[in-house]
């Protein structure tokens, strides 16, 4: 099976650790965390992944600013991009089918099913 | 005209007007006097009822138009301070004028306090004086009548503000402890999946404590998601909805609860009802909230009616918060939803609470107490209203207003 790169990027130190865990538990995945959201880009362009899960709320640089630099690059413009945030309801994104303004959200915290179908549908639609 | 003139005259015509008088008087020449006062032209009364007890003046109060009782305060039924005060209790829009053969300072103020608006001493007074006490009396009554709903309204909108601070603090703190919260519990999550997807053992006690931390974690991730639901109630996604279809989809939510207990549901619905415009999500959670209340307090083998009609009036009008009286006007058509159960009810004392934040019955089996709150402000964001009530019989009746 073609295993999938994900780029974590997420000030939370003890998600993302759990996350990668449970993602390389599945085999299916290589995982690469970025804990400052600073790094985000750097990393992405020397880690090229198939999608790219980002918190939203982080210091320094917040989500969105990360995902502007990411689509204005253009190795990495047609990344998918997870969003994963605590800030809305799994209720608000169910109620959207997981699309808000053109991303795909995740509601933290969420079951790893539910995770992993969204990132299987991002992949899908790159 | 000028605006000064346009008022003097104004008072001029209202000064002239016949008055509906009553006179209280068990002393039958003091009674004769007035009259003569009241009825010889001058004509102070266009109407001019007499009565000599308390009794008999508060029977004839309640069949006429009164607008103005000039009271003997000692009658053969009643004396003193007390006839006022069961007068003014009766018919707190009447303007009353005591008449007395003595006067005492004290009593004066005390029948001034209690709600009469002066104090004539018989002999002391002729026809022009008692002309003139009379138009002010009746003016100042109106006045204080006045002052009584500005200061109601005024307590209304204190309490309104009050309560929609209160709402915002919540809301700020719920939208800010939601993100460090929701954090670690998605941590503890994803920890807890993986101990039970990817480490194997044969102890069952190992299973049941992973089981039980990742069932509290979902719990907890419900009371905060409750908590946002105060932060984001303004964020409504209003669509031309039938209610029919949101209340169906709501029963479907809580379907399993409804057969675990096998609750009976009983529709009655009005065929044709117009669509309304509400957020179909929130309106489902209100419903959803209802329905788990309602099956939580029965026994197995319950019965829940659900009955929705259109109306232009609602019939309860009483039960309505004051700030929602005056809302809905006849000419609007509106939906009202009434769901009712044959469970415990709820004891008396408490029913003005259970709209407030954090008030819940079922504190010990996991309640947080924001399921009616959160719902009573989302009806009330769609411009509608919610009451809940004990029914006579056993059980609770909710319901719920919707405007067309």
């Amino acid at each position: 099976m073609n295993c999938k790169k994900v780029l974590i990027v997420d000030d939370e130190k003890g998600f993302t650790s759990m996350l990668k865990l449970n993602l390389e538990s599945i085999g299916a995945f290589e995982v690469k965390v970025v804990n400052e959201s600073k790094y985000a880009l750097m990393t992405a362009k020397q880690f090229l992944p198939d999608v790219i899960l980002l918190d939203i709320i982080m210091p320094e640089k917040e989500g969105p600013d990360v995902a502007i630099e990411i689509r204005n690059d253009p190795t990495l413009k047609n990344i998918p991009i997870v969003f994963l945030t605590a800030t809305i309801t799994r209720d608000e994104v169910q109620s959207q089918n997981g699309w808000i303004g053109g991303n795909i959200f995740v509601a933290k915290p969420s079951s790893l099913k539910e995770l992993l179908a969204s990132i299987e549908s991002s992949i899908a639609v790159k | 005209m000028l605006k000064e003139e346009k008022m003097s005259k104004k008072i001029k015509k209202d000064y002239s007007r016949p008055l509906d008088v009553i006179v209280v008087e068990d002393n039958q020449v003091d009674a004769r006097i007035l009259e003569s006062m009241l009825l010889d032209p001058p004509t102070i009364a266009k109407t001019l009822k007499i009565a000599n007890t308390l009794s008999s003046a508060i029977k004839i109060l309640e069949e006429n138009e009164i607008e103005i009782a000039i009271l003997d305060l000692n009658l053969p039924d009643s004396k003193g301070i007390d006839t006022i005060v069961e007068i003014s209790k009766k018919f707190p829009k009447l303007t009353i004028v005591i008449n007395t053969g003595a006067y005492e300072d004290e009593l004066g103020l005390e029948a001034l306090s209690l709600g009469a608006q002066d104090f004539l001493l018989k002999g002391k007074y002729n026809a022009y004086v008692l002309n003139k006490i009379l138009r002010y009396c009746l003016e100042r009554k109106r006045l204080e009548i006045e002052l009584k709903q500005a200061y109601e309204t005024l307590k209304d909108t204190q309490s309104q503000l009050i309560e929609s601070e209160k709402m915002k603090v919540v809301g700020g703190l719920a939208s800010g402890v939601a993100h460090e919260v929701k954090n670690p519990l998605a941590t503890i999550l994803y920890g807890v999946t993986y101990l039970i997807e990817q480490v194997k053992m044969d102890d069952d006690k190992y299973n049941l404590v992973l089981n039980n931390i990742k069932e509290a974690t979902n719990r907890a991730n419900g009371i905060i998601t409750d908590l946002l639901d105060f932060a984001s109630l303004n964020k409504m996604n209003r669509t031309k909805s039938n209610i029919v279809d949101v209340i169906e989809k709501s029963l479907s939510l809580v379907h399993y609860q409804i057969s675990k207990n096998v609750i009976d549901i009983v529709k009655d619905y009005e065929v044709d009802l117009p669509l309304l415009m509400i957020d179909v999500n929130r309106i489902e959670q209100v419903f959803v909230n209802i329905f788990l209340n309602a099956i939580f307090s029965m026994e197995k083998n319950g019965k829940i009616g659900i009955r929705i009609h259109s109306s232009f009036i609602f019939d309860n009008k009483q039960a309505l918060p004051s700030a929602a009286k005056d809302k809905f006007n006849p000419e609007q058509k509106l939906i009202i939803v009434e769901i009712d159960d044959v469970g415990k009810g709820i004891p008396e004392n408490e029913i003005s609470r259970i709209f407030d934040p954090f008030y819940t019955s079922r504190r010990g089996s996991g309640g947080v107490g924001l399921g009616l709150s959160v719902s009573k402000n989302i009806i009330e964001n769609h411009g509608g209203s919610i009451v809940v009530e004990n029914k006579a019989d056993c059980g609770v009746i909710a319901k719920l207003i919707f405007i067309v």
